[in-house]
């Protein structure tokens, strides 16, 4: 959950502009609801390798590991060894 | 020739031929121009006129193209909108150039309906891909503005499209309203006629050698100019446009390529750094695409010569144009792109283009000056703005705001925006020099350089730098890098790293944003 909160926070603040009354449920394709275009979701694997250690591949950047919050949360977990 | 007219010859040529492939769907010529009747139909019996404008706030689809298609069909203007714009950006336009009609996606809905206001132009709104909620507004309402929902954009009662003929259109009727990006300012209304399109859209045909066999995969929004052109370019060739897959995840588009079978690709700056630095491009073969456009600003030499070691078989077309010029000025033929690296190539067919100073005479071989444009391919002006059209539209061209100068051979070579240059000192400095010097130090990904004020020089120079994923840099290595490169007066003031430069809408840096960190 706490990974989740993370991304979460990161999301609204940078691409919400800190407006948490727009509704984001963890399975919603940031995709389809247009929040991530293709240099937005450069600055999300930034975050990810910075906040959480991890290296995203280019072979990684594909929408089942990033196109929600609880993908990307899953996602994070796998590269950092814990079982999900 | 009118731009609806290349769709309903390419469906005489070759009825069955593919016109789009989206998904699963795969759609004829002749499907794609007898729906795009029923539009015009539908809008004419709605009271849609001749010279009447709608906006088309869609994304690319089918359902764009039919809308495209059916308002040119009809006799009038097509104005197309971002679909991230929002409601502020929708009002805009539509209090500018007061369309009557609207086709709009239904998740862009509700940003239509909030921009609408007391004595808003629309009459009528088309909704595409209707979800549930919609599926109630299946007929025409009463209430203003109309709202229509069609899934698919099929099932409109027309009545009978044969007894209907599209009124008199003439090549130098509009077809078309592009509001440019906005790099430096409010967005403005490029008035482009049938004859501005048909000529560019012809000239582009005949450099890029584009058959009926030509299909060209399409990440480029067609509500942008350049996306635009790829849209009228393969439909007057008879070839396919296949949409691509969203950009956020290049390995799918990369996947599309082949899958696909795709002769052809376009991009901006943006989209070969992004393919270049973060897709699998290297682990790729592409057998069946033989071409690749490059347009949209000044892609690094560097990243187009890394795209030619990549893809060895295929011509890659580096091209210069603006909104203002229906899209295309200039093209570097293919073979020239190592031994003119930095070429903008020289002018298409069908235009010319000179290198003029302050005074309007024309510059030396070797001297900077303003690139100023000539041909059919011209806007007709600014919507609504016959200063700012006044500004740009002189009677030796286009003033495009480009610095360039032409080399021995005549390829021409763009230094920077008339507006980017910085004054520092007592020298006239050109940011894209300074950018590509750092684009060379290993690890930069993307840089932009501005000026900005200093009490001494009236402006010092300083550089946003992204570094690529992994890599390490401190200033002072891209400081020494550019002081081994350039003379002292370009060198960076200072250098500052972030891990992203913003962005307008089709990709260009917003420079003016940066002078506000």
């Amino acid at each position: 959950m706490e990974v989740d909160n993370e991304i979460r926070s990161f999301l609204v603040e940078n691409f919400l502009f800190g407006d948490t009354g727009v509704p984001l449920a963890g399975e919603d394709s940031l995709l389809q609801k247009g929040l991530i275009d293709s240099t937005g979701i450069l600055e999300v694997v930034s975050f990810i390798e910075e906040k959480f250690g991890i290296a995203v591949e280019d072979n990684e950047l594909v929408p089942e590991n990033l196109d929600s919050i609880s993908a990307i949360a899953k996602y994070v977990l796998r590269k950092q060894g814990v079982k999900v | 020739m009118l731009v609806h007219e290349f769709l309903a010859c390419s469906a005489r040529a070759k009825p069955e031929a593919i016109a789009v492939v989206q998904g699963k769907r795969r759609v004829s010529y002749e499907y794609l121009d007898r729906r795009a009747d029923e539009i015009a139909v539908y809008l004419f019996r709605r009271g849609f006129k001749k010279g009447d404008r709608a906006g088309v706030c869609i994304d690319n689809s089918l359902e764009y193209l039919l809308a495209y298609f059916g308002i040119l069909k009809a006799g009038g203007v097509v104005v197309p909108f971002s679909i991230q714009m929002g409601w502020r950006g929708i009002r805009k336009i539509i209090d500018d150039c007061r369309p009557t009609a609207l086709f709009v996606q239904e998740n862009v809905l509700q940003h239509a309906r909030d921009a609408m206001c007391e004595g808003c132009s629309i009459a009528d709104i088309v909704v595409v891909n209707p979800n549930e909620r919609e599926r109630s507004l299946s007929r025409p309402q009463t209430d203003f503005p109309s709202t229509v929902a069609l899934r698919n954009m099929i099932g409109i009662e027309v009545g009978v499209v044969a007894d209907w003929t599209p009124g008199v259109i003439r090549e130098e009727d509009l077809a078309l309203i592009l509001y440019t990006s906005g790099t430096t300012g409010s967005p403005k209304g490029v008035m482009l006629s049938h004859r501005n399109l048909s000529s560019n859209a012809h000239s582009i045909v005949q450099y890029l050698n584009l058959t009926p066999h030509d299909k060209v995969l399409v990440v480029l929004p067609f509500f942008y100019s350049y996306g635009n052109s790829l849209l009228t370019t393969h439909v007057l060739a008879g070839g396919t446009l296949v949409i691509g897959e969203n950009f956020v995840y290049p390995n799918l588009v990369l996947e599309q390529l082949v899958a696909e079978e795709v002769t052809g690709f376009s991009g901006v700056p943006t989209t070969f750094a992004i393919l270049l630095h973060r897709s699998n491009i290297r682990r790729y073969q592409f057998p069946k695409v033989r071409y690749m456009t490059q347009a949209g600003g000044a892609m690094p030499p560097k990243h187009a010569l890394e795209l030619k070691q990549i893809l060895p078989g295929v011509d890659i077309f580096i091209m210069y144009g603006q909104t203002e010029a229906s899209a295309r000025i200039t093209f570097l033929e293919p073979g020239e792109i190592i031994r003119k690296a930095g070429s903008i190539g020289k002018a298409i067919p069908g235009v010319e283009v000179f290198i003029k100073r302050e005074d309007g005479s024309e510059a030396d071989v070797g001297e900077r000056g303003e690139l100023v444009a000539c041909g059919s391919n011209i806007m007709e002006g600014y919507w609504n703005d016959p200063e700012g059209t006044a500004r740009v539209l002189k009677p030796d061209g286009l003033h495009t705001g480009d610095m360039a100068w032409r080399d021995e051979e005549s390829f021409l070579y763009v230094v920077g925006r008339k507006s980017e240059m910085i004054k520092s000192g007592a020298h006239r400095i050109s940011p894209r020099e300074i950018e590509e010097i750092i684009l060379e130090v290993p690890g930069v990904h993307e840089v932009a350089v501005i000026g900005e004020k200093d009490e001494v020089l009236g402006e010092s120079i300083t550089a946003f730098v992204v570094i690529k994923e992994g890599a390490y840099l401190a200033d002072k290595e891209i400081l020494y890098y550019c002081k081994k490169n350039l003379p002292p007066f370009k060198i960076p003031k200072r250098i500052l790293f972030s891990d992203h430069l913003p962005k307008t809408n089709s990709g260009k840096v917003k420079k003016h944003d940066l002078l506000c960190r």
